[in-house]
């Protein structure tokens, strides 16, 4: 009778008792939005039954306890109270602990990117070089959700976000899950199924966080802007830019090479034509297998004491926040450049610099075809949107270089 | 640069503190995204002035593109009712991608269907090369 999971469930008193069984009700919420809501569900479905996994009853020390995310973040378990003690993991660690190495050691996100490389035509954006301004406007949210972090916590007493938290709340607004994934596992790993699924849940919901801003931030006007055929890209051109960005990228920033590069190589393989082989791999098998381990390990670090309390209340709050102030980023840049122009940019590209690929760009052509029926954005913002991915990776690096090792 | 332990931890933070370093952070951060950034989009500017030559040409001779398609105009053609938007949208494409221009520079006035006139062989032959590419 003792070694159940109805006697594990009460073993530590009536209040765990409790938080158990939110937790476990969170998880089936978040499978509901994830299955019948289809709320970005290849990541958030794996997200929510680990998250499932990770908060099922069982007995202290057990052999079948699945994750244990005190060998990650409790110093007493730690080598030296700072590093992870990876022969401790594979002694007594569960399947997800294993899986969840690949997370700590920042495996898994660039293997992502390597995928998401091969899926991503950077054609709009070479033919259309001003549009990559629009993907560095839109990183204003990160920034300024950085600065809300640190006052939400000077306001707030049981709320501590430190510089590497905020940085880490921030790069939500990047609106790109591997980033922020990459981002938070290094700066504040206790926050980082907090951060997942604000991420995750928000990006499903850009179709319906964006509209208001664009329609608030240009008139009808500027709204039915036709922009002008993009110029057709030679192969060279799009076997060239990989390699440039990546070099250019490392000069600069190296902190950003992790994610850039694999973003590139993937596109590189897609783009040179002669590895069908390894993207075919890299885009769909590959991809498929990393997001699951992904997804599944990053759901079981949210355990009751990490994830209920204030601060994932604020860390929601202030995902919505940078979303939304990339969103005002984003077009802020798209107004200027219809002004510069005198009318050639549709600004609601803009709003495509949130680097939610393709789903930004989607809401852009979505929006403006409703002032224009005859008008096709897509293409336009594609552009922004690519370059949302890089832009944001760079903040990445930027947050990463300034904070990582404090 | 360096950070308070405040500020490294979060307890005991004060608005000042808060407000100061996020604000240099944000203009730190953003100078540095834009920087590289626009980089990239000089780079990009480059590829235009490099790569871009040989097609610039069929640019200039655009205004010739469209000469085929008055020349095709005055033969008559019967009406033909059905779906007629949509193969003219395909015929737009087709002249477009073979002439290396863009539709935007073309207009179909009129079509004609050409009679079939390659033996039975050959057309069964080149059907099942068809049907053995998709």
């Amino acid at each position: 009778m003792s070694s159940t999971g109805v006697a594990a469930l009460f073993q530590t008193g009536p209040v765990d008792a409790i938080k158990t069984i939110i937790m476990l009700a969170v998880a089936c919420v978040l499978l509901y939005l994830a299955i019948v809501k289809k709320f970005e569900p290849l990541l958030l479905l794996p997200i929510a039954f680990g998250m499932l996994l990770t908060n099922l009853p069982m007995i202290k020390d057990s052999s079948a306890i699945m994750m244990h995310t005190e060998f990650f973040t409790d110093a007493e378990y730690m080598i030296d109270g700072k590093y992870i003690d990876v022969g401790l993991v594979c002694r007594k660690g569960g399947l997800l602990d294993l899986l969840y190495l690949g997370v700590k050691l920042g495996i898994y996100p660039p293997l992502i990117f390597v995928g998401i490389g091969c899926m991503t035509d950077f054609g709009p954006l070479i033919a259309n070089p001003k549009s990559i301004l629009l993907g560095a406007a839109a990183q204003f949210g990160v920034f300024f959700t950085f600065v809300g972090a640190l006052v939400l916590s000077a306001l707030v007493p049981s709320i501590t976000f430190g510089v590497k938290e905020a940085a880490s709340i921030g790069i939500i607004g990047g609106a790109d899950g591997p980033t922020a994934i990459y981002v938070t596992k290094s700066l504040a790993p206790a926050l980082l199924p907090a951060i997942a699924v604000a991420a995750y849940s928000y990006m499903a919901l850009i179709p319906i966080i964006q509209p208001p801003f664009m329609k608030l931030m240009t008139t009808k006007k500027m709204r039915g802007v036709v922009m002008d055929q993009l110029r057709p890209v030679s192969k060279t051109e799009k076997i060239i830019f990989p390699i440039v960005v990546t070099i250019v990228v490392a000069l600069i920033i190296p902190d950003a090479v992790s994610l850039v590069g694999c973003l590139m190589l993937g596109n590189l393989l897609k783009e040179s034509g002669v590895c069908d082989r390894l993207a075919k791999t890299a885009q769909n098998e590959l991809m498929n297998i990393v997001t699951i381990f992904l997804g599944v390990t990053v759901g079981a670090t949210a355990t009751a004491s990490s994830f209920l309390s204030a601060q994932t209340l604020g860390i929601v709050l202030l995902g919505l926040v940078a979303f939304c102030f990339s969103t005002i980023g984003g077009l802020f840049l798209g107004d200027i450049m219809y002004w510069v122009t005198k009318g050639k940019v549709n600004p609601l590209i803009g709003s495509a610099g949130v680097s939610a690929v393709p789903m930004a760009a989607r809401v852009s052509q979505v929006v403006g075809q409703k002032e224009n029926p005859s008008n096709f954005l897509l293409m336009h913002a594609m552009g922004p949107n690519v370059a949302g991915v890089i832009g944001s990776a760079v903040a990445a690096g930027v947050f990463l270089s300034m904070f990582n090792g404090l | 640069m360096e950070y308070s332990q405040a500020l490294i931890t979060g307890k005991g933070l004060t608005m000042g503190e808060a407000l100061s370093t996020g604000g240099m952070t944000t203009f730190i951060g953003l100078a540095i995204v834009f920087g590289v950034l626009v980089i990239l989009m000089l780079v990009l500017m480059l590829f235009k002035v490099i790569f871009y030559k040989a097609p610039a040409k069929q640019n200039a001779a655009q205004p010739a593109a469209p000469a085929p398609a008055p020349k095709a105009a005055p033969i008559p053609e019967p009406a033909v009712e059905e779906d007629e938007e949509e193969l003219i949208a395909v015929l737009t494409a087709a002249v477009a991608a073979s002439l290396n221009t863009s539709t935007y520079n073309l207009k179909i006035k009129s079509y004609r269907r050409v009679p079939n006139t390659r033996p039975a062989w050959n057309r069964a032959g080149l059907n099942e090369t068809i049907a053995n590419r998709f």
